[in-house]
């Protein structure tokens, strides 16, 4: 390919201010001394000008402001969605913590505390303890889920459109 | 590279730097849309998802890029999956029946001295549009963000997530087929 039609191919992008510096540079000289680029060039330079003149179609206002509208219900629906799930985490931290600081307050609770402090437990009072007390756990663990679930339902319910 | 304040905030989930931005950016991203789907009721679906896109995703944006990319690109993804989904033939293919079809943009009226320039410039301008209009989505996009959004190479490669080189080549062939299209319709440069 000639150097004539290296520029030649430039043209279009030269009036839509495409090059690089250096490319503008070559196209610049090229078009100086060749007057069928420096036509052609001319001829590109109305349509990337009324291009950059089109008229903007504009959004209506209702648009715009049903966008908003719908936009900002959805980030408020995500803060609370957020803010729940740090509850959640919160809740379930402190339901653990509880969990763990009520092993020796059960154990004084049913006085059986002192066998926890014994390396070595006989196999009776390990499993009457420990069952007890998963069972005790468990319990708890199952009223919080079914409480879970039901004010899931719960919201679920009150999000729904009327 | 300035973080943009508003970007800030909406991150940290302020409904004003929600109103802020779409103020902002409503009619670049309106006429982006419209000039990709070409449909004003579907521009108008695809501008309200972009914005909802832009609410659930703000959080993974990372604030050190440039936000004007990040949003342009969420609206070509949609429309693109609108336009896969509804209109599969148009990502390639003009509209059959867009060369006569009026557009919103043609309804708009511009700043001329007199009425005959601006009988002139109107008509020029209807004549350019209709003639984007018939053209394959990827030229009419790449036209759109260079001359009306006024977004450089770079940017536009950061939006079609096209190389450079691919950006200059679909710009170049662009402006041929539109100047093509002009010079068949209206011979010795009429239109002009």
């Amino acid at each position: 390919m000639s150097e004539h039609d290296k520029i030649r191919d430039l043209l279009a992008l030269a009036a839509a201010d495409a090059l690089t510096s250096a490319e503008e540079k070559q196209v610049a000289e090229h078009v100086r001394s060749c007057i069928a680029c420096s036509n052609e060039l001319g001829a590109w330079r109305p349509i990337a000008s009324e291009l950059h003149r089109l008229p903007t179609p504009l959004p209506s206002s209702w648009l715009v402001q049903s966008t908003l509208a719908r936009a900002e219900a959805k980030l408020t629906e995500q803060a609370e969605h957020d803010w729940n799930r740090r509850v959640m985490i919160a809740v379930v931290a402190f339901a653990w913590l509880l969990t763990i600081a009520s092993w020796p307050v059960f154990h004084v609770v049913t006085g059986r505390f002192g066998g926890l402090l014994e390396p070595q437990l006989s196999h009776t009072r390990f499993s009457y303890t420990w069952i007890s007390f998963a069972a005790f756990t468990a319990l708890g663990w199952l009223a919080g889920g079914v409480a879970a679930v039901m004010l899931a339902v719960r919201q679920r319910g009150e999000r729904r459109p009327a | 590279m300035a973080v943009d304040a508003d970007v800030v905030r909406l991150r940290r989930g302020d409904l004003n730097a929600l109103s802020e931005l779409i103020t902002r950016y409503q009619n670049r991203l309106y006429r982006y849309l419209l000039r990709i789907v070409r449909q004003p009721a579907e521009a108008e679906d695809l501008f309200q998802q972009t914005w909802l896109r832009v609410v659930e995703k703000i959080r993974s944006f990372d604030a050190s890029r440039n936000f004007d990319a990040w949003l342009f690109t969420l609206a070509r993804n949609l429309a693109i999956d609108h336009l896969r989904r509804i209109h599969p033939q148009s990502l390639d293919e003009p509209l059959a029946n867009s060369w006569h079809s009026e557009t919103v943009a043609d309804r708009i009226p511009c700043k001329d001295d007199t009425p005959l320039d601006h009988a002139l410039a109107a008509e020029r301008r209807t004549e350019i549009s209709e003639a984007m209009a018939g053209l394959p989505m990827m030229y009419r996009e790449v036209l759109t963000l260079r001359f009306e959004d006024e977004m450089n190479i770079e940017e536009i490669a950061q939006v079609t997530a096209a190389p450079v080189s691919t950006v200059k080549s679909r710009l170049r062939r662009s402006l041929e087929q539109l100047r093509y299209v002009l010079e068949a319709r209206y011979p010795g440069g009429t239109w002009q």
